[in-house]
């Protein structure tokens, strides 16, 4: 892939579903207690509403290592597995909720190229999710080291 | 190993692990199903790499080992993910996982906590992840502000 500053490459939006919130939400006590089993997580601010009011938010707000995951799913889509290799590297920042039924679009603008040796390269980029209103709602950046060509 | 404590207990300078974790690839499966990252390198090998964004539920897993009573009286916001890797993890790698309280301050009003994780292999001591997690420690007046 011939890649050049300013180069926007995006995915195609995914509505941030109630559903969706609550996968992150069971994934965590099921990943945390690994018995091959279903763990249910909560109550939290990504699953229930009664709990996010009470917390002062007009209703569920998706966790934000959600968006997060599917910045990093764009990368492996666009430049595929080598982006674990080393040196690699992702920010995010979650400067806006993301509530339920949102469309969620992630975008990664490359910011530079440079040529290394042994027929590599390493980009940087700029990372972001924003809403179908263009409202950024997980900003940051990321760094891969890729084969060239 | 502290017991009854809240996150909102921890203090700066506070050292959390080393804690020994060999991540299973029913974690990993797990998590990336979750997350939809369907990956063939997550999903379909035997021994699946670990995704760099799995490092977050280190943080989680220290917090359930030292602060066993949970977040406090408000919920904790995570803020910021910031998170170098330096080679692939492997699931049933055997890891040394360390947090480090390592900054809690005030910005508009609003209390933060860094906390920084190292992954490495328990064999060679070889740094394989270091990661940055912000969190906000008082959500509810944060909440006033993004609703």
């Amino acid at each position: 892939m011939d890649l050049l500053p300013g180069q926007e490459i995006r995915s195609a939006p995914r509505i941030m579903t109630r559903e969706r919130m609550r996968w992150y939400v069971d994934a965590l006590p099921t990943v945390e207690a690994n018995d091959g089993r279903i763990h249910r997580g909560g109550p939290t601010i990504h699953d229930d509403d009664d709990y996010a009011l009470g917390q002062g938010l007009p209703g569920i707000i998706a966790d934000g290592m959600v968006s997060t995951n599917w910045i990093l799913d764009l990368m492996l889509r666009a430049f595929g597995p080598a982006v674990l290799e080393d040196p690699g590297a992702l920010t995010t920042k979650f400067i806006a909720p993301v509530y339920e039924d949102v469309p969620v679009t992630t975008v990664l603008r490359v910011e530079a190229v440079a040529e290394l040796p042994e027929a590599r390269r390493r980009l940087t980029l700029k990372v972001w999710a924003e809403d179908d209103a263009g409202k950024v709602l997980t900003f940051g950046s990321a760094a891969v080291t890729l084969p060239r060509g | 190993m502290a017991t009854g404590r809240y996150t909102s207990d921890l203090e700066q300078g506070e050292i959390l692990g080393p804690v020994e974790v060999v991540i299973s690839p029913f974690m990993v499966r797990e998590y990336c199903h979750a997350t939809e990252l369907h990956q063939p390198c997550f999903q379909d090998d035997p021994q699946p790499i670990v995704p760099p964004s799995m490092v977050h539920l280190e943080k989680l897993r220290l917090y359930t080992l030292y602060c066993p009573e949970g977040c406090g009286p408000n919920a904790r916001v995570h803020y910021c993910f910031d998170a170098r890797w330096h080679a692939p993890v492997r699931a049933g790698q055997t890891l040394l996982v360390q947090g480090l309280v390592s900054r809690r301050y005030l910005k508009r009003e609003r209390e933060y906590m860094d906390m920084d994780i190292t992954l490495r292999t328990k064999a060679e001591g070889r740094l394989l992840v270091e990661y940055r997690d912000t969190i906000c420690l008082s959500y509810r007046e944060a909440a006033k502000d993004a609703a």
